[in-house]
């Protein structure tokens, strides 16, 4: 496997998709290619930053509230 | 036997039950999709409203998460696409050699180095606006594979495309995300790049490279990309790509 081809499915790799054969292939040339694995960590390091900096917003608590009692008086009205 | 009225009450009771936890996540991805709370408390309400109607139409051991998204996408696309969104068509070659260049000028202490910590500093505002960057269709499936956990196969369903588009669309879009932040990084001083300074690449800029393959301007509805020029990248006559054949491709990727 080449760098590009490293480059080209790194994503995947991460998302843990690739088949056992490609999956090989691609430890295999992380194991030989400094660069390559730096830029597999860079990818890794990032999905989770973003992860956690996007992840964080909640639905606001009256709003939660309110659409319970929604929910409910749909659900009487139609019973 | 159960009276109708006991039935509607316990199911509404249920439904509550299945669908609440999912509320954060809704509401969530709706916030990014409408970028306002105000828009974002009413998509969610509406995909409740709808998924309550239909709930007798859910099938019982298919993924609920995914059918209140797939709820929620096609009540964002009914209320919105009206408004919506310049036609885009993303050039992979285009999106590979700019992030090339601001990984070699902004990073590459980084690439040397990547467990250093400079992105904990960044504000969650520029996050937020890298993640606004990018095109509708590619913020949305990076939202859905990569916040709430997704499988390729899962967004296929939500968004009703094929999944070999969900993943060249995750390919560009985690690239161009990527890219964009490297640049925020640099432009507001959490990393230290090379001695020239980074120069954020305009709106203008982003498109020049794919003009010439454009569909002519003008028209109001946007367009889908095309499936054919998405796939690309992914299949036809790659041996590790092959995903014209539907179980071949599962076969591939081992999709849970």
């Amino acid at each position: 496997m080449l760098c590009d081809d490293v480059k080209r499915i790194a994503y995947f790799f991460l998302d843990g998709t690739l088949g056992e054969q490609k999956k090989n292939d691609f430890s295999a040339h992380l194991n030989l290619c400094p660069e390559c694995e730096a830029r597999t960590k860079l990818h890794r390091r990032l999905r989770i930053f973003v992860r956690n900096r996007l992840a964080r917003l909640t639905a606001p608590d009256r709003f939660k509230q309110r659409l319970m009692r929604t929910l409910r008086a749909v659900a009487a009205e139609w019973s | 036997m159960k009276t109708a009225e006991v039935y509607e009450h316990e199911q509404g009771w249920n439904f509550e039950k299945a669908a609440m936890p999912y509320v954060d996540s809704l509401y969530n991805t709706a916030y990014r999709m409408t970028r306002n709370s105000e828009d974002a408390e009413d998509l969610v309400q509406e995909t409740y409203l709808k998924a309550y109607k239909y709930y007798d139409k859910f099938e019982e051991g298919t993924n609920f998460k995914a059918w209140l998204f797939k709820i929620m996408k096609n009540t964002f696309i009914n209320n919105y696409r009206k408004k919506k969104l310049t036609p885009h068509k993303i050039d992979f070659s285009e999106i590979e050699e700019s992030y090339e260049r601001v990984i070699q000028k902004n990073a590459p202490d980084l690439i040397r180095d990547p467990e250093s910590e400079i992105f904990q500093d960044m504000m969650d505002e520029d996050v937020k606006r890298a993640l606004d960057s990018l095109p509708h269709d590619y913020k949305m499936v990076v939202l859905l594979a990569d916040i709430e956990g997704f499988s390729y196969k899962e967004i296929a369903e939500i968004l009703d495309c094929p999944v070999g588009t969900v993943m060249s669309r995750l390919y560009r879009g985690r690239k161009m995300l990527e890219r964009t932040l490297l640049e925020y990084a640099r432009k507001y001083g959490y990393i230290r790049g090379v001695a020239e300074p980074a120069k954020m690449r305009s709106r203008k800029d982003e498109t020049k490279g794919r003009k010439k393959k454009e569909e002519p301007e003008g028209e109001s509805e946007a367009a889908e990309p095309e499936e054919n020029e998405e796939e690309v990248l992914f299949a036809g006559g790659e041996d590790d790509f092959e995903l014209e054949d539907e179980e071949e491709q599962q076969e591939e990727f081992a999709i849970e």
